[in-house]
């Protein structure tokens, strides 16, 4: 509201994050502007999932800085930094459903905590996000124990999206799903961002989504940013790590 | 500048409404009470124009939506005017979503539901036992004819920390017992100059009742417990799940050591309790009492049959056999989220307590009289 449009939705500038003695990310650069669907890939163990908890607040990186909605949030006291997290949306990757509650009450969470809403509203919009996450209105009352991956998956993204956020961090958001549901997911993914205007940091490693429904893609290689840009032209890249890992694709279908 | 508003007009083309401001999930109540107040004509066009809207967000999109239609307009008849594309398509999802199959979800249960819910669920429970109980005794039996097949480092490892482990708890416990209980005692034979009957009372007391009551009650908090919190983040772990593929059984393997442990520490433990105790009872007779070591210790041979001692540590298997069929059952019963292991952990402790206490009663009951 108060940040012009134009500014960048997440800015990460020159992070630095030293883990087990050795340096994970030594520079890594990059800026998301609203409204884009970005695909963060490397290979296991280049701190994608690390980038991304630094990104939401959970762990400190050792240098640098990022900027949510403008705000530096490493130097915000705690209550401003849940005030941003208000703004954006997390969806981990097993799905981080709380166990013992229902599908609905997870999704009814944030809402609870967060907004002063009386009850038929409340369960109003669980109902409504529960249906634009394409669940079946049968799914709100099993616990997550009940549902397939595939179903956990869409309810962790209900639970997600519920508070309205400008932005939404995925970490694997298709791993462990058959390919027929993660491209069923990714469509779903696609549609949202495009209709509820959101923007996406999405750490994959599935290629297919990354062809699919992305519109930029950042390789993280080695601690630093090797490629930015949209997929073909990443694809395109010479560079070793990055042919090999297009060719993987290319020899699956070959 | 930015609190929704709602203008509406009635023609006889239809029914306009204005949307202002921002239609989002902040502002949600001040919408729905807007909404309320409105009356549309169910069966007239609906012209929404949103040429004074700041933001929309489902939120908001939901509210039109729904409240719309529960006052009857068919959605068909709703023509959108000057909303952003990207507004429209949001419009369009939320809409085709939230269709007519999306009725109201809530069921409340009844305490009639409650009740029967929770009776199905004790019945199934008392299954399981007796199928868990049917288990172990094959398990038992498999093991009585292939001697061999006892896991004996699994259960040299139990026995450490069921008996050893649980050493100077119970030493400490039981002497500290036998204190309070002789210097009770004695306060009371001391008016009547009784003050040498106080041997009786303590050895009577502790080698009956007190030790291995009270180390059966610790063994149930402290190994009852732990058995169903490993047996149980095993199961969470499906690591039970793999003891059965690989051939193995889960009762063989996990359970038998623990119960076998246990009914073997269980008598041991009691008797150090019983000496303990003793000792405790001794202590404050010679400090308070005037009954020196020597006198205490001779009386003690003249008062306490070795029967009552036996008594006392012949309830041990059976309070052990109970304890590690209570833990590991619930350990098995452990399901895969977060609440589970600790609400079956809380179950075994309460279960083994009160299975301990019954037992006692049982044996009291069964045994009353007293050798001399």
């Amino acid at each position: 509201m108060s940040e012009p449009i134009r500014a960048p939705i997440l800015e990460v500038d020159r992070i630095r994050t030293r883990l087990g003695g050795e340096w994970l990310h030594r520079d890594v650069s990059f800026s998301i502007p609203r409204g884009q669907v970005v695909g963060l890939i490397g290979a296991s163990g280049t701190g994608k999932s690390v980038l991304l908890r630094e990104c939401i607040g959970l762990q400190r990186p050792d240098g640098g800085q990022l900027r949510l909605f403008g705000e530096d949030i490493w130097t915000l006291p705690l209550e401003r930094l849940n005030q941003v997290r208000r703004r954006f949306g997390v969806l981990f990757q097993e799905g981080a459903l709380f166990s013992s509650l229902t599908v609905a009450e997870n999704v009814a969470v944030p809402l609870k905590e967060h907004t002063a809403l009386p009850g038929r509203l409340r369960d109003e919009l669980v109902t409504m996000k529960i249906r634009l996450a394409g669940l079946p209105m049968e799914a709100a009352d099993k616990r997550p124990s009940e549902l397939s991956g595939g179903m956990k998956k869409r309810a962790a993204l209900a639970r997600a999206l519920v508070m309205e956020p400008e932005l939404l961090f995925l970490d694997e958001p298709t791993s462990g799903l058959d390919p027929i549901s993660a491209r069923e997911f990714d469509h779903l993914l696609r549609v949202l961002c495009d209709s509820l205007g959101l923007t996406a940091l999405i750490a994959t490693h599935d290629l297919d989504s990354l062809w699919g429904m992305v519109d930029r893609i950042i390789v993280l290689y080695r601690g630093r940013v090797i490629a930015d840009g949209p997929v073909a032209r990443v694809a395109a890249t010479d560079h070793e790590w990055i042919r090999s890992y297009f060719a993987a694709r290319a020899n699956e279908e070959g | 500048m930015d609190e929704p508003g709602l203008d509406h007009g009635l023609s006889e083309a239809g029914c306009e409404l204005r949307l202002r401001g921002a239609w989002c999930i902040d502002h949600l109540e001040r919408v729905d009470r807007m909404m309320a107040e409105l009356r549309v004509p169910h069966d007239r066009a609906v012209r929404v124009d949103a040429a004074g809207l700041t933001r929309l967000d489902s939120a908001g999109v939901m509210m039109l939506v729904n409240r719309l239609r529960a006052l009857g307009v068919v959605w068909s008849n709703v023509s959108l005017h000057h909303f952003k594309p990207a507004q429209l398509t949001l419009i369009h999802l939320v809409a085709d979503r939230l269709d007519a199959r999306a009725g109201p979800r809530r069921r409340r249960r009844t305490p009639l539901a409650v009740l029967g819910r929770s009776m199905a669920g004790a019945t199934a429970s008392l299954a399981g036992q007796f199928v868990f109980l049917g288990r172990i005794t094959e398990a038992l039996w498999d093991l009585a004819r292939h001697p061999a097949r006892l896991r004996h480092r699994e259960l040299t490892v139990q026995l450490q920390s069921v008996g050893l482990g649980a050493l100077p708890i119970i030493m400490l416990m039981t002497f500290l017992v036998g204190v309070v209980f002789a210097y009770l005692l004695g306060v009371q034979v001391q008016k009547f100059g009784a003050n040498i009957f106080v041997v009786d009372g303590i050895a009577l007391a502790v080698a009956r009742e007190l030790s291995p009551m009270l180390t059966a009650i610790l063994i149930a908090g402290r190994s009852g417990a732990a058995f169903t919190a490993q047996l149980g983040a095993m199961k969470v772990t499906e690591e039970i799940d793999a003891i059965s593929t690989l051939g193995l059984s889960p009762v063989q393997v996990l359970v038998l050591p623990r119960l076998i442990a246990i009914v073997i520490a269980l008598p041991l433990l009691t008797f150090v309790g019983d000496v303990m105790g003793i000792l405790g009872g001794a202590v404050v007779a010679a400090s308070q009492l005037d009954v020196t070591y020597y006198t205490f210790f001779e009386r003690l041979k003249a008062v306490l049959p070795l029967e009552t001692v036996l008594f006392g540590m012949y309830k041990a298997p059976a309070f052990a056999a109970a304890i590690a069929f209570i833990a590991c059952r619930n350990g098995f019963a452990v399901t895969r989220d977060a609440r589970s292991v600790g609400a079956y952990t809380t179950t075994t402790v309460v279960q083994g307590l009160v299975a301990v206490i019954l037992i006692n009663a049982v044996f009291a009951v069964l045994h009353p009289e007293i050798p001399r």
